[in-house]
């Protein structure tokens, strides 16, 4: 096996349309793709275990065989790995039996030595063996009772069970966030490419050959990356579960929320899990421009401090304004609403208010995954509505009077350089957390956190995302940003659509935008706007 | 469309006072019966005299133990899927036991809503869930008290299941020693 493997090529909107014939019907699909992408197209789904589409092929499951009409008669062939030609004759279990047979005895193999384990096992709801089972398997079992399981793979981890069966490695300690179960691994190698081609860190292996095959690490070492987490999403089965998780909640109890990580300026999408009012897990939501399939550890593992250390909600008559300058601070998780909510309080204020926007820590580089290493998020929000830099507040802060930080820690984030802001005597603080800036203020407003706000942001790609408000706002009387400060501005927005409304008349890019033109992917601004 | 004929009355029976007569007859019978002859009444004087429940009728829940005495219970939650009331609320964590993954953590069933349906013993891959019980008499001072928790589901005596060899394996059952050799069995 090589170990080498080229990436599919996706379809996109310009891709060439060819005429190919499926069932002997002639359909139109994307001519630059794999044939298992183009029949998807076209609304035929095939099922795949061991193809992932932001993965090298590697073509191992066989799951995926249709049948082509070549020179030598009909052939069963690996739609993943089958580049689509015009006029090519293809054969689904629409129409041909064999292709049907092929599909099921492939599956039949590979859940010969599978365990029985699905009412305990945490993928068990969203497993492709499963969904592959109920589309191309159905078999009876013919496995003899007498036979039972029997797992050769990593000689190590094998014990014989209560019923003599020989069973092995059920949870394999791989890393600090990662629990392997070897007896559900299908040798599908996605965590293996993954590790190898995406994260660029080897440190997965399959050892052994045939039947004995298992996923392993190097002697002495440990899965640890920032983003092993994802080798649970490419994962199909139960074989990589993420500790976080493990034994949390069934997944089909989950309600999911599409919305933006707020941590980077890449702007990850993601679904927020959520079941009882709380966060269970954040996965990635595939966006072919931004994130991919990925998302890094930080990113995911971010929720579980969504919910502590909350500042309450008071009343907004405790916000009370002085003469002399005001300087308005956005922090990085602040959503295009909150901006033009500030923009107008600015306004209502007149020429002593001045806005400011960012962090005090420092950018790094992006790593081409799911990050861009820029800790604002809406940087790109913010040039956009004219917010000057943080560090310019810092240089001039002698001049103020009035702060009023969102969202912006501040003092935590460098509490060094915000010294200079012990200058300014009347310090409001509006955060969802009561953190080191909260504590310093006079007056610390909790608001709601990103998870649970309704809005938008600019990605560092110039792309326009929308973000859902998940139900998991630990008090009902917490309001968002926006309703808050246009509260203070005197003009309540009753809506995040109401606030988006007025960020479109200060920013001219998001001119004839409305919430329901941006897609889940976002919407590319024209230009340099 | 079938029209079923009715019987004309006869003279003495559309004469009225026969016919009350007959009907009070049967009454008197009846209340002699209760008086003298108790026993051969076909209903029973319900706080009294129980009910005979038989082991497949629908009672309350009970969790079925493994040798050692922990619930066989392994919290997958096929049981809270299948429940059509809702009223079965299942938390899971890790086994400390190596050979067993997942153990329940907290297993209540809320037996003010629940239909007594049987789906849910029904749909345990693990025969861990059962509803014989015979207990059909539910009274409580408080809604509270009405829901189940693991402590009550499994604190069940198997001398009340004689017959049933899966509780016999509990401890305090007959075949518990045999049953607790082969579960303690040394597996590698």
């Amino acid at each position: 096996m090589s170990n080498y493997y080229n990436m599919p090529k996706l379809p996109t909107e310009n891709s060439p349309k060819v005429e190919i014939f499926v069932d002997d019907r002639a359909v139109m699909v994307p001519g630059d793709t794999n044939l298992l992408e183009a029949l998807k197209a076209v609304g035929i789904e095939t099922p795949h275990v061991c193809y992932h589409p932001y993965l090298p092929v590697s073509g191992n499951c066989r799951q995926c065989l249709v049948e082509q009409e070549g020179p030598r008669g009909r052939m069963l062939v690996i739609s993943c790995y089958t580049p689509v030609t015009p006029g090519m004759k293809i054969y689904t279990p629409a129409s041909s039996a064999r292709v049907k047979n092929a599909r099921k005895a492939t599956q039949e193999f590979m859940l010969v030595n599978h365990p029985l384990d699905c009412p305990i096992c945490d993928k068990a709801g969203e497993c492709t063996l499963q969904e592959n089972y109920m589309e191309a398997g159905q078999n009876e079992g013919r496995l003899r009772p007498e036979y039972g399981k029997n797992y050769h793979g990593n000689p190590e981890h094998q014990f014989i069970d209560a019923k003599g069966q020989l069973r092995g490695g059920k949870h394999v300690d791989i890393g600090p966030r990662i629990l392997l179960d070897e007896e559900r691994c299908v040798q599908c190698d996605r965590c293996v490419r993954f590790m190898r081609s995406i994260a660029k860190d080897e440190q997965l292996q399959l050892a052994g050959r045939a039947d004995h095959t298992y996923i392993t690490t190097f002697p002495g070492e440990k899965l640890d990356h920032e983003y092993d987490l994802c080798v649970t999403d490419v994962c199909p089965t139960g074989a990589m579960t993420a500790k976080y998780f493990r034994f949390q909640k069934r997944v089909w109890l989950l309600a999911h929320t599409p919305t933006i990580s707020m941590d980077d300026s890449l702007g990850a999408n993601i679904w927020l899990d959520h079941a009882d009012g709380r966060i269970y897990r954040v996965m990635p939501r595939c966006n072919p421009e931004v994130n991919r399939s990925w998302l890094s550890n930080t990113s995911r593992l971010a929720f579980q401090q969504f919910d502590k250390n909350r500042l309450p909600a008071i009343d907004a008559s405790a916000i009370q304004i002085s003469g002399g300058k005001v300087a308005l601070v956005a922090g990085g998780a602040c959503t295009n609403e909150d901006l033009a909510a500030l923009k107008m309080l600015k306004d209502a204020l007149g020429d002593r208010a001045e806005l400011f926007g960012g962090s005090l820590l420092k950018v790094g580089a992006p790593d081409g995954i799911a990050k861009s290493g820029d800790p604002v998020a809406n940087r790109a929000g913010m040039q956009l509505m004219g917010f000057a830099d943080v560090a310019e507040l810092l240089k001039r802060a002698g001049e103020f009077s009035n702060l009023i930080t969102v969202n912006a820690d501040l003092y935590g984030e460098d509490a060094a350089a915000a010294k200079a802001l012990d200058k300014i005597s009347n310090r409001i603080a509006l955060s969802a957390f009561d953190d080191a800036t909260a504590k310093k203020a006079k007056v610390a407003f909790g608001i709601r956190h990103w998870s649970e706000v309704q809005g938008t942001m600019v990605n560092s790609l110039n792309i326009l995302q929308k973000l859902s408000a998940a139900p998991t706002c630990p008090d009902e009387k917490l309001a968002p940003a926006y309703e808050v400060i246009s509260t203070l501005a005197g003009n309540k927005f009753n809506s995040a659509c109401e606030a988006f409304m007025k960020a479109r008349e200060y920013v001219p890019a998001f001119a004839d935008i409305t919430y329901d033109a941006i897609k889940s992917t976002g919407k590319l601004l024209g230009g340099n706007a | 469309m079938r029209v079923i004929k009715q019987k004309p009355m006869t003279v003495i029976e559309r004469l009225y006072i026969f016919e009350a007569i007959r009907g009070l007859w049967t009454t008197l019978k009846h209340a002699a019966r209760g008086l003298f002859r108790y026993e051969t009444l076909p209903t029973i004087s319900y706080p009294e005299g129980q009910p005979e429940i038989r082991n497949t009728y629908r009672a309350k829940h009970r969790l079925m133990l493994r040798p050692d005495g922990t619930p066989r219970c392994v919290a997958c939650g096929m049981c809270a899927a299948a429940c059509p009331a809702h009223c079965i609320f299942i938390e899971a964590t890790q086994s400390d036991d190596p050979r067993i993954e997942k153990r329940v953590m907290r297993f209540d069933i809320d037996h003010l809503t629940c239909v007594f349906c049987g789906l849910c013993a029904e749909a345990c891959p693990v025969d861990a869930l059962r509803m014989d019980t015979k207990q059909i008499i539910f009274e409580h001072r408080s809604r509270e008290d009405f829901v189940a928790h693991l402590y009550d589901l499994t604190n069940w005596d198997p001398k009340d299941y004689p017959n049933d060899e899966q509780s016999q394996m509990a401890p305090g059952g007959t075949k518990n020693a045999e049953a607790r050799k082969v579960w303690g069995m040394e597996v590698k």
